[in-house]
């Protein structure tokens, strides 16, 4: 009997190949309470995985972890399905468990992404899970791991309303680019990964799970379905996202999507172009929303020098992850 | 304004109890208070007496001088009625100034009772009253004026005579009128306002300590020399504003070294010496009794 | 809130102090009765000789009204500080009550509080400035950031409203508006005192401790800023603790104060008293020195 509900609870017999069953087991173990305390870091054994940590090794033991054979997989860098990172990650998956590939945002049941949310709202059913750099947002504020532990238990966020308070002093606004700290539910301050501002609305009462994994610092978090998710900004100092103004996709023609500057071949950057490669695509074809219900796009002109503009907005779609982007993200 | 994180702060500690300690034994609680036990007040006393001391002793114990002992008052008894102006005399060392301070409790008394009756009517004993009670009829009711000048530093003469008033209860507005109006009455020139009452001369700061001291006239006035550094004109103007006290029904105990002071304000002179009274009485007679160990200017 | 539901049932009015302290104790080591055989005055030592245990402060009662600033008195390792940061809860006293009007009206022991209860304390009910300004504020920080520190942990969320807060209490306490949005690292000594006590005084706490807050500045320096605390706990009503070993700084803020050493308190009365009427042979020794 008890032989036997091992057996059970054990699930499939161990697979040649990356990630035994137990392991999987425990990183949905360590998703569910994460689900369970939207915002609040679980801490997992994070697994030596066939790519080097800062290069999506968390995001993938969670895709992993869900994936099964009748999964369709969207993997996405910057927006791009066909980035290097992205491929090499989705090729990875679907030849070690056989599942389908997918880039058409609609139909994946699972989307691992880096640094961006896909501008097509995700549904019921759905699963994003977004690759973390660093997971801490207090790491900045206090050093030590302890008080940033005290911090989050006691929902004591007082030196971060001071950092942003301080931003504001010098900078006129909250400069965080990407990254931007939110508060999750009301309670803990969570970062929502690199992603830009302009995908910081998209998790607010999202249909979809979002799972955050950092595979480096070994934690993962999560917001559930219709969760509260807020920037956190002054009530005075109201949080914007990302615009140029008169700047569309030289594709789509759209200019209610994140876009991104692409270089020339003199290295000048001129032309823009959505980021989002999936929507970009469907637009063209007429497949996709007029509109994009997340933002409204208002004007962040302090943020926006005009030469050179700031990395968050200039990266371009097809560039491959570079190592150091992850790093200093 | 949502105040998200302040709901439950005093929410006691529910996890495991704190190390169980053991409650302090060894020195009773307040044992280091300087108030003894409060005696019975006194029944005999007239139901408007101000100030009744009662068989007051004091002594000092010298510890830095190898514990020698130095007694100043044998058993004093004095009362005080409203609007009563009663002046200690008596020879240098014999008592008047340690007894005001006892009174005022900046001295602990060693022994007897200090009745002081408040502005409720109820009977206190100074000697043995806590010493937040003592600051608080201080504040309100007892009002000291010393003979040694050290007025707050770096504040201005305005702000000592206004904050006197507001320590008494006045409002801020009525204070500084009334400051005014008690800085003209003893003759401080308007210039001298904002100036720090520490660089005036010894004769400014005792004037202004006067005018201080009779800004909001307390119920029992304290005055140990007030006019001891001042020019005769000045003199006669402090002691005008100390004679009109009567009028408000203030209960005055003081000490002036000259004779013409004393003659001119008090209802009636008590004569101590050697720690004791020698004689109690109108000054007509006291003054006038020459086998009475007055060290006073005649 | 949870402070009707935890505190004992009374019918009687709230107490008449804002704090209250009675039996406190902090013993470093074996905290047993064997630990305070032999220590104290009497015996000229906080050690004790049978564990070895430091009494660093045992035995130690007073209440503090509204409007009052009581002093405590001492040289080095009297126990002075350490009452101070028991109350302040940088430490965890060993024994007796603490107790706040503000908690329960004057029945919860704060001491019995988890350590988050009592950090919680530190927002609205209790403030500590302390001698070392770094120990109180970022020095990296601005002086408006210092101060939107506790303004923002009890949920002030609009910059603008932090900004005019921030700069009444600078202004009061003397520190140029202009100088708001400079790290309080460019501070002088005196100048980062100020700030550390307009932070302390950001949300209306009735209780303020004050732990040496003017030593180790400048004569001159000192004498202002003394001068500043004078003018605060006269006109807000607040109740003072001030820690120090100066009889000059006691004398000028405080009207009653005890006198510490090795850990006990040795004596108390009205500060005056303390200066002209010194009782216990240590008081006088203080006082002597004081006097030169």
């Amino acid at each position: 009997m008890t032989t036997h509900l091992t057996t059970e609870l054990a699930g499939p017999p161990p697979a040649p190949g990356i990630f035994d069953e137990l392991s999987k087991r425990e990183i949905r173990r360590a998703v569910l309470s994460g689900i369970a305390i939207p915002g609040y870091q679980v801490p997992f054994g994070s697994r030596e995985m066939p790519v080097a940590r800062g290069w999506g090794s968390g995001g993938l033991q969670v895709t992993l972890s869900l994936v099964s054979e009748k999964s369709r997989l969207k993997v996405i860098d910057q927006g791009e399905d066909a980035g290097v990172n992205a491929a090499n990650l989705r090729r990875l998956v679907v030849n070690h468990v056989g599942c389908e590939e997918e880039t058409d945002t609609r139909e994946a049941d699972i989307i691992q992404s880096r640094h961006r949310i896909p501008e097509q709202p995700l549904r019921d059913g759905q699963v994003l899970v977004l690759q973390v750099p660093g997971a801490e947002p207090l790491a900045g504020i206090v050093k030590e791991m302890d008080e940033q532990r005290r911090m989050h238990a006691e929902a004591d966020y007082a030196k971060m309303w001071v950092r942003l308070y301080e931003d504001v002093v010098h900078n006129g606004l909250v400069t965080a680019a990407a990254g931007y700290p939110v508060l999750v539910e009301g309670r803990y301050i969570m970062t929502p990964s690199p992603i830009p501002r302009w995908d910081v609305p998209k998790l607010n009462g999202s249909q979809a799970i979002t799972i955050l994994s950092a595979g480096r610092e070994k934690r993962i978090f999560a917001v559930p379905p219709h969760t509260h998710v807020v920037p956190l900004t002054f009530e005075d100092r109201p949080f914007e996202v990302e615009h140029t103004p008169g700047a569309a996709c030289r594709l789509c023609g759209s200019a209610d999507t994140y876009i991104v500057q692409e270089p020339a071949r003199d290295g000048q950057f001129s032309t823009w172009a959505c980021s989002d490669t999936d929507f970009c695509r469907r637009r063209r074809a007429g497949d996709a929303p007029a509109t994009v219900p997340h933002v409204q796009p208002t004007a962040l002109q302090a943020a926006q020098p005009s030469e050179p503009a700031p990395p968050a907005l200039v990266q371009p779609a097809a560039q491959p992850a570079r190592r150091d982007q992850e790093e200093t993200a | 304004m949502t105040t998200p994180h302040t709901t439950s702060h005093t929410t006691p500690h529910t996890g495991p109890a704190p190390t169980p300690a053991f409650t302090p034994t060894a020195i009773p609680a307040a044992s280091h208070q300087a108030g003894r036990a409060p005696a019975d007040p006194p029944t005999d006393l007239p139901s408007d007496t101000v100030l009744s001391v009662r068989g007051l002793r004091k002594g000092f114990t010298l510890h830095t001088i190898d514990g020698r002992t130095v007694d100043a008052l044998h058993g004093v008894d004095l009362d005080v009625a409203p609007g009563e102006h009663v002046a200690l005399a008596g020879t240098s060392g014999a008592g008047k100034s340690t007894l005001l301070r006892c009174v005022y409790r900046t001295y602990l008394s060693g022994g007897g009772s200090i009745w002081f009756r408040t502005a409720a009517g109820d009977l206190r004993d100074v000697a043995a009253l806590p010493d937040a009670e003592v600051a608080d009829l201080r504040g309100q009711e007892i009002g000291y004026v010393s003979q040694f000048l050290r007025p707050q530093p770096r504040r201005s003469v305005h702000e000592i005579v206004t904050s006197a008033g507001t320590a008494r209860g006045m409002t801020r507005a009525a204070a500084r009128t009334a400051a005014e109006a008690a800085l003209h009455q003893v003759a401080i020139a308007e210039h001298l306002w904002d100036m720090h009452a520490t660089v005036l001369s010894g004769g400014q700061k005792q004037r202004v300590n006067i005018a201080a001291g009779t800004i909001a006239p307390p119920r029992l006035l304290l005055l140990d020399e007030p006019v001891s550094a001042l020019d005769p004109a000045n003199r006669a103007a402090v002691l005008d504003l100390i004679a009109r006290l009567k009028e408000t029904g203030t209960a005055v105990l003081s000490v002036f070294h000259d004779l013409d002071a004393i003659e001119r304000l008090a209802t009636r002179v008590v004569v101590l010496g050697g720690g004791r009274v020698l004689a109690a009485g109108p000054p007509s007679d006291i003054l006038r009794d020459s086998n009475l160990p007055l060290e006073v200017a005649r | 809130m949870s402070t009707a539901a935890t505190a004992p049932p009374t019918t009687s009015a709230p107490p008449t102090w804002a704090l209250r302290t009675e039996g406190l104790g902090r013993i470093y080591g074996d905290p047993g009765p064997a630990s305070l055989v032999g220590t104290g005055p009497d015996f000229g030592t906080e050690i004790s000789p049978a564990t070895g245990a430091v009494v660093a402060a045992w035995d130690v009662g007073f209440e503090v009204a509204p409007g009052e600033a009581l002093g405590i008195i001492g040289e080095s390792g009297s126990g002075k500080s350490t009452v101070m940061r028991c109350i302040a809860g940088d430490e965890q006293a060993t024994a007796g009550t603490i107790a706040l009007r503000g908690v329960g009206d004057g029945t919860v022991n704060i001491r019995d509080l988890s350590p988050t209860a009592r950090r919680k304390l530190r927002l609205q009910q209790i403030s500590a400035v302390y001698q070392d300004p770094a120990a109180g504020l970022n020095l990296d920080v601005t002086a408006g950031g210092n101060i939107a520190d506790p303004l923002t942990a009890i949920g002030w969320r609009n910059y603008g409203s932090i900004r005019q807060r921030a700069a009444e209490l600078l202004q009061r306490v003397e520190v140029p508006v202009g100088r708001m949005d400079d790290a309080v690292r460019t501070f002088s000594g005196g100048m980062r005192q100020r700030v550390q006590i307009a932070k302390a005084l950001a949300n209306d706490p009735p209780v303020l401790l004050l732990d040496e807050p003017t030593t180790g500045l400048d004569a001159s320096v000192a004498a202002g800023v003394l001068d500043l605390l004078r003018h605060l706990l006269e006109e807000t009503g607040i109740a003072a603790v001030v820690v120090s070993h100066d009889f000059g700084v006691i004398d000028l803020l405080t009207r009653r104060v005890l006198v510490m050493q090795h850990g006990r308190v040795v004596e108390s009365g009205l500060t005056d008293q303390l200066l002209e009427d010194p009782q216990h042979p240590y008081s006088q020794q203080l006082v002597a020195a004081a006097r030169g």
